[in-house]
């Protein structure tokens, strides 16, 4: 027996674990739920440790004598007082620092979302979709105008908004469905094809 | 004496376990049984392909694929990576790969490694993994490599500084006006990111490889231009890979490599017999499509049911 096909029936194996709860909750299930989390932290840990400590603390202060890295590794350290009730108000300090950068991004994030957007909403309505596009924009922003009262003809008009809104949730509804049908897929794949070989 | 239930209020009370044993059924018979249901290719990937193709074999040129998901969207993503992967190998493009998740590192490599079975590349020539970054240099990389992808970078993921690397000394590949395009493969709001510093800041193509959840989220940024192509979930992933069997992997008569340029009516008229490809990791999304179309006609069908039956409930109870 080959190390591939030792790992495929591991696989399979938790693959079946986790679909027993289908059926209903068990003690295969919770097995497998609690060695997924234990093998993702397991994993992750070292990676950070190998690819984030060692490389941006460790070696810059230790090593390379830079002392000026201490003051971002100290603030880092500020985070762990989230867990402590009197000193938790320390974590804040980094959360600050994060939420600076956060700042940095605004008006790039203006750009892409907001003007450039408008941009695309002030064509020539040449053609159907441009029109379609133009109908839409208007009767969503009415419909979100809570100042004035949705009756007569304003109503009829915002109503119109509220259709385009549920088309618009009916296709992100269908890609959902299709997302989790192609995730059932991939592991059906995995088990008919990769385990059992039956799939050519 | 309890009244008589009709089928449709049978179907309503339906314990739902058998609902799951018939969507397992729709999914499992049609993997079993492969029939070569006709993939349609959209304009977003198309795009893509294009854009792709456009760098092929140009040694002042290379694309950057950004891995930012786990395990649990392999499914959709994989397929698409290997299609993308080995379009790139095939065509000479440059390919540099990095991720900002832990989980996603092996799924990379997993990548590369099922993508250059068939080709005789070599790392650090040809492509090169950036490795796994921290996620805190996320934006540090992001906009550094906008000056220079060394200076951003520094190593690979076998710690080889990546300024030496040939393929980035010898094409003189120094930020995003050699290194055009970046692929980003998500199940989450990753790819604003690079539209939003990126794109916004060096005026870098930014393409997306994103499930079908995240799809219609980034439709918007398809039609403002600010996307080149995207990707969408397994349908998507098929497409790729058709486009990469009809074009790029191409062989004449005497089954030597002669890979086509794009052209949409070569793609009207062409059919392929997933039966005739050996490797399933060149078909993988195909087959997942047969057993999707099978999945969305029984939910559909399953969606008439209910709403028959709704309908006629509650004019039983209003009578």
């Amino acid at each position: 027996m080959t190390f591939e096909m030792i790992g495929n029936l591991i696989a399979a194996f938790f693959t079946l674990s986790i679909f027993s709860f289908l059926y209903k909750d068990n003690p295969f299930y919770k097995f497998a739920e609690a060695i997924f989390i234990g093998v993702s932290m397991g994993y992750a840990i070292p990676l950070a440790y190998e690819k984030a400590f060692i490389p941006f603390v460790y070696s810059p202060i230790f090593l390379e004598h830079r002392f000026s890295i201490i003051i971002p590794s100290l603030m880092g350290i500020l985070y762990i007082f989230r867990f402590s009730k009197n000193l938790s108000w320390l974590s804040r300090y980094p959360i600050v620092f994060g939420m600076a950068i956060v700042g940095m991004g605004v008006p790039q994030a203006m750009h892409s979302s907001v003007l450039v957007q408008m941009r695309s909403s002030m064509l020539p309505i040449d053609n159907i979709n441009t029109a379609l596009i133009f109908i839409g924009t208007i009767t969503i922003l009415l419909y979100f105008f809570f100042s004035k009262e949705h009756k007569g003809l304003y109503g009829k008009v915002t109503n119109l908004g509220i259709w385009y809104m549920m088309i618009g949730f009916g296709a992100s509804f269908g890609f959902t469905v299709m997302a989790r049908i192609s995730l059932l897929i991939g592991r059906i794949q995995f088990l008919v094809g990769d385990v059992l070989g039956l799939i050519k | 004496m309890s009244q008589k239930k009709n089928f449709f209020e049978k179907m309503q009370a339906l314990d739902r376990r058998y609902i799951y044993i018939v969507v397992a059924l729709a999914i499992i018979i049609p993997l079993l049984i492969p029939y070569n249901s006709k993939t349609y290719v959209t304009e977003p990937t198309e795009n893509l392909y294009k854009k792709i193709d456009s760098y092929a074999g140009k040694e002042d040129r290379a694309i950057l694929l950004c891995f930012s998901h786990d395990a649990s969207t392999m499914a959709e993503l994989f397929p698409m990576e290997v299609a993308i992967l080995r379009h790139c190998f095939e065509r000479k493009v440059k390919v540099f790969t990095i991720c900002f998740m832990p989980a996603a590192k092996p799924l990379m490599d997993y990548a590369i490694n099922t993508a250059k079975e068939d080709y005789a590349v070599q790392s650090g020539i040809d492509y090169v993994s950036f490795g796994y970054k921290p996620y805190g240099l996320f934006l540090p990389i992001v906009l550094g490599m906008g000056d220079d992808i060394g200076e951003a970078v520094d190593t690979d993921d076998q710690g080889r500084k990546v300024k030496d690397l040939p393929i980035i000394k010898d094409g003189g590949i120094t930020n995003y006006n050699e290194m055009n395009l970046v692929i980003d493969f998500a199940a989450s709001a990753a790819v604003f990111t690079w539209i939003t510093y990126a794109r916004a800041r060096f005026g870098v193509n930014v393409a997306a490889g994103v499930t079908a959840v995240m799809a219609a989220d980034n439709y918007i940024y398809l039609q403002t231009g600010q996307l080149t192509g995207m990707l969408s979930g397994l349908k998507g992933a098929a497409e790729y890979e058709k486009l990469v069997d009809v074009f790029a992997t191409y062989k004449d008569k005497n089954g030597k490599p002669a890979p086509r340029e794009f052209s949409k009516e070569i793609l009207k008229d062409s059919w392929i017999k997933l039966s005739d490809i050996q490797n399933r990791s060149h078909k993988t999304a195909r087959i997942g499509m047969n057993a999707q179309t099978v999945a969305h006609l029984m939910i559909i069908v399953f969606i008439i049911l209910g709403n028959i039956g709704y309908f006629i409930s509650r004019n039983k109870g209003k009578n």
